[in-house]
């Protein structure tokens, strides 16, 4: 395969991002609702990477956001009286919060990735609660009090430039993430590891005798999903506000949104997570302003038509559609 | 003194264990018979509490009239999904059922959140103590004690003497072989759905004599989470197995709640939660099948 | 140096011995048909070898290496193949993805990167007779074209040794004659060891095997050419009495 044809499918991706940084900086007002919808996909392309590629799902998925988020807390907290850092302690930030999640997702990875399809999921419904009421039981990091930094924040940062944080250049990170997330997917698919992880998606014993470490591949996976998560949290929670409470970072609706993202665009796809994250996210966005609260009541029983209907997402059904004509090579 | 302590301490965590081990028998049935994980299975819970919670409000029953009136709910409820959704799942891959299941359970919640608000609802059935010189127990919990080991039995008798029961025995050993036998399995599936989901309803109206308080549609999760404890201790296929893991686990979690209690600095609730996880854990990393013999 | 060697295997299942004391050797290129009737072990046996199951007793040696208790996918590598009576692709990926993971995890595994695998897929695709379907995804095609593909996938391993399960069971008497040749010829041009587990079915046996191992209820019972073991008594025996089955 040419190199032009190997890397063609990031151009929709790039593009599709592309074109919403430009719709939220050129029209007023959308700024916040882009961001959302960042937020949306980056969180679908890095839960993408284990659910979608290994057909396992992590049902404490949160708990690496939630973990991110206090990596660059305690970062900002515990280094905020060293004078002229500045944005390096944000640097520092997020290396904390990819060594906590790597940390955190070799522990469980390392336990619960060696159980087949079910009993993975139920380890992992442990996962979240079980750190959660770790940090809460025996006070760690402040315990169930959570840690509040806007003042360490301003401290480093500077009141403004803390704020224009906030509102603006954390999501600019996220677009960041984003990208970087579909870079690393596409990396993935047309590596070994893709391979890999489609054979032992569809037939694990089948491709053990193949020849595939499939305990290797899932863990590959599953750092790779929980670390990019562990930025977003890092990022989208930690800097945009500046408090961190037990029960708000490990809530499992967020566990409950990656998977209606994934699913719904396309799980295993590249492009699935950002037109799932753009439908979800814009429904959302809607629904909250006609029916809020409702969006769980609605997405629930839509997750439960998709799997029985169309399990493999707009995008799955979309490649379908294309298949055989040019566009095929475009659109992963 | 100590001594009489500790089996004070013991008979109530038996009491709590047996209420536990039936809210799990429901879905070790439903994965002995259909290899599907219940993901959702706290939802149903949560569901039975509130009907509890409602009857009793509402309407002034007793809650131990609010037991068959909530398992014949769930079975409808059960037979409803199987119906609608779980039946063409059998087939599919693990992740649809999975994914599914959980689904239900947050539609579920939804709409509980949906009719009565997200406020946390208790209610106060007041019917004395019993004082058994070496503890003290609220008679709500011996009666929620007596029903689940009621419910054991009866569904120990429907399994060995019914001729429903032992066809669900047969697809549970081979499905194939049941069904060459001219047994109706698509039948079985769709009943063993709906006893299942009703046995975990009628357990939610136990649960709430235990603890009375706290109901809201968010409840179900914690129990998730403490039923695979105690069905991967008790073997996952077995409702029986998972009865007398209910039993070690309702020692487990008293015992060591009153442990964490006297570690200062500590926050017990939170710990004997995180207590349970390791276990979990535990377990599975050892022996997956349960520790007990799968009847 | 025999390039297979099991030495006294017996595996059991709680009280079922499903492999019973079972010695046997296969040579670089030999072609050895295991028959029996079901629950005679064969399964159980290629899962020993292929390491689905580690052995109660008894030594497992490819190359003279001790492999008893290696994983299975250590296996792959070492050159040990293995298709299964019902074929199980890769469905929702092409049958040239499918036949190129086999190079990507087989024999060749630290030396090809993905583009050479799926150039080896490409040219396995030719000589099993696949070009019509190859960017076809797997899960939709024939029965037969999954059995090639299969067999194809096992194939793109470069392996030493072919462990055939239950190889041409439910297939068209023509259908197995072709496959027969292609497999023939096939291990004749790459020097494939190939261990054919067949139920019934004597016209492939006796197409193919320059020796047959017969078991019956997990124990070697025959281990001879075929023309000698299809005539041993032994072996009548252990088939009196049952249907006979399509040709």
């Amino acid at each position: 395969m040419k190199k032009a044809q190997k890397y063609a499918p990031i151009l929709p991706v790039l593009m599709a991002y592309i074109a919403l940084f430009v719709v939220g900086k050129g029209m007023t007002g959308m700024w916040q609702l882009v961001a959302t919808l960042l937020f949306y996909c980056a969180l679908g392309q890095a839960f993408n990477i284990f659910m979608g590629m290994t057909g396992y799902v992590d049902f404490g998925y949160v708990a690496f956001m939630g973990v991110g988020t206090y990596g660059m807390a305690l970062t900002i907290t515990r280094f905020a009286d060293f004078q002229g850092f500045g944005v390096g302690i944000i640097i520092i930030g997020f290396f904390a919060a990819l060594l906590f999640s790597t940390l955190l997702s070799l522990a469980v990875g390392a336990v619960a990735l060696r159980l087949r399809g079910a009993y993975f999921a139920i380890a992992t419904i442990g996962v979240n609660e079980g750190f959660r009421f770790l940090i809460e039981g025996a006070r760690i990091w402040n315990g169930s009090e959570g840690l509040i930094f806007t003042a360490q924040l301003n401290q480093i940062l500077g009141k403004q430039s803390a704020s224009r944080l906030a509102v603006f250049w954390a999501d600019v990170i996220v677009f960041g993430i984003a990208i970087f997330a579909a870079c690393l997917t596409l990396a993935y698919m047309r590596s070994k590891i893709g391979y890999a992880l489609t054979a032992l998606r569809e037939d694990e014993d089948a491709a053990k005798v193949m020849g595939i470490n499939v305990t290797k591949y899932k863990i590959i996976a599953f750092v790779t999903s929980s670390c990019i998560a562990g930025l977003i949290g890092a990022t989208s929670w930690a800097l945009k506000t500046p408090y961190v409470f037990p029960p708000e970072v490990f809530e499992i609706h967020y566990t409950i949104e990656a998977i209606i993202i994934v699913l719904l665009g396309g799980a295993g796809t590249l492009l699935g997570p950002i037109v799932g994250g753009l439908i979800y996210g814009i429904s959302k966005y809607y629904l909250s302003v006609i029916l809020p609260g409702f969006q769980l009541l609605i997405f629930a029983p839509i997750i439960i038509v998709i799997i029985i209907m169309f399990p493999e997402g707009v995008v799955g059904v979309f490649r379908k559609k294309i298949k055989g004509t040019k566009l095929e090579r475009y659109f992963m | 003194m100590v001594l009489e302590q500790l089996i004070g301490n013991l008979i109530q965590g038996l009491v709590l264990g047996a209420v536990y081990g039936m809210a799990t028998m429901g879905l070790s049935l439903i994965f002995g018979v259909l290899q599907i994980v219940n993901v959702g299975h706290g939802a149903f819970i949560m569901v039975g509490a509130f009907i509890t919670y409602w009857l009793f409000t509402a309407l002034g029953l007793n809650p131990i009239f609010a037991v068959p009136i909530a398992f014949v709910f769930g079975m409808a409820l059960g037979l409803l999904f199987y119906y609608t959704a779980m039946k063409r799942l059998i087939k599919a891959p693990e992740l649809a059922s999975l994914l599914v299941t959980f689904s239900i359970g947050v539609l579920l919640q939804e709409i509980v959140k949906l009719i009565f608000g997200s406020e946390f609802r208790g209610y106060n059935w007041v019917v004395g103590k019993i004082n058994l010189g070496i503890t003290v127990l609220p008679m709500t919990k011996l009666y929620a004690a007596i029903g689940s080991v009621l419910i054991a039995v009866l569904l120990y008798l429907w399994f060995n003497k019914t001729r429903y029961g032992s066809a669900m025995r047969c697809v549970v050993e081979d499905s194939e072989g049941a069904r060459v036998c001219g047994i109706n399995v698509g039948g079985v599936y769709a009943m063993s759905f709906g006893l299942g989901i009703g046995l975990t309803v009628a357990s939610g109206v136990l649960l709430t004599m235990f603890i009375p308080v706290g109901i809201n549609p968010y409840m179900g999760g914690g129990y998730t989470l403490k039923a695979f404890v105690i069905a991967v201790l008790g073997g996952l296929a077995s409702p029986y197995g998972a009865f007398f893991g209910g039993l070690v686990f309702g020692l487990i979690e008293n015992g060591s709640y009153t442990l964490f209690a006297l570690i200062p600095g500590v926050e017990p609730f939170a710990l004997t939660r995180f207590f349970s996880f390791m276990i979990l854990l535990a377990i599975l990393l050892v022996r997956p099948t349960g520790l007990l013999k799968a009847k | 140096m025999t390039l297979l060697r099991l030495d006294s295997v017996t595996k059991r299942f709680g009280g079922l011995v499903a492999v019973n004391q079972v010695s046997l050797e296969i040579d670089h290129g030999q072609f050895v048909g295991i028959v029996g009737p079901n629950g005679s072990g064969k399964t159980t046996l290629f899962n020993v070898i292929s390491g689905v199951f580690f052995p109660e007793q008894g030594h497992v040696f490819f190359e003279s290496k001790d492999i008893t208790r290696l994983p299975p996918y250590k296996r792959a590598p070492l050159g040990i193949g293995r298709t299964f009576q019902i074929p199980r692709p890769f469905a929702s990926a092409t049958v040239r993805e499918n036949i190129a993971v086999g190079a990507m995890f087989g024999t060749l595994s630290h030396r090809v990167n993905v583009e050479e695998s799926l150039e080896i897929a490409d040219q396995t695709i030719e000589r099993v007779g696949l070009q019509d379907h190859k960017d076809k995804v797997a899960g939709g095609l024939t029965p037969v074209e999954k059995k090639l593909m299969e067999i194809g996938r096992a194939l793109a391993m470069k392996p030493k040794l072919l462990l055939m399960d239950e190889a041409m069971a439910g297939m068209h008497p023509n259908d197995i004659d072709d496959i027969v040749s292609l497999i023939k010829r096939i291990a004749k041009e790459e020097q494939i060891a190939i261990v054919a587990m067949v139920e019934h079915i004597m016209r492939a046996v006796v197409g193919m095997a320059e020796k047959v191992i017969v078991l019956h209820r997990g124990a070697k019972i025959v281990d001879a050419p075929t023309k000698e073991a299809l005539e041993n008594p032994k072996v009548v025996d252990v088939y009196l009495g049952r249907p006979t089955k399509e040709s």
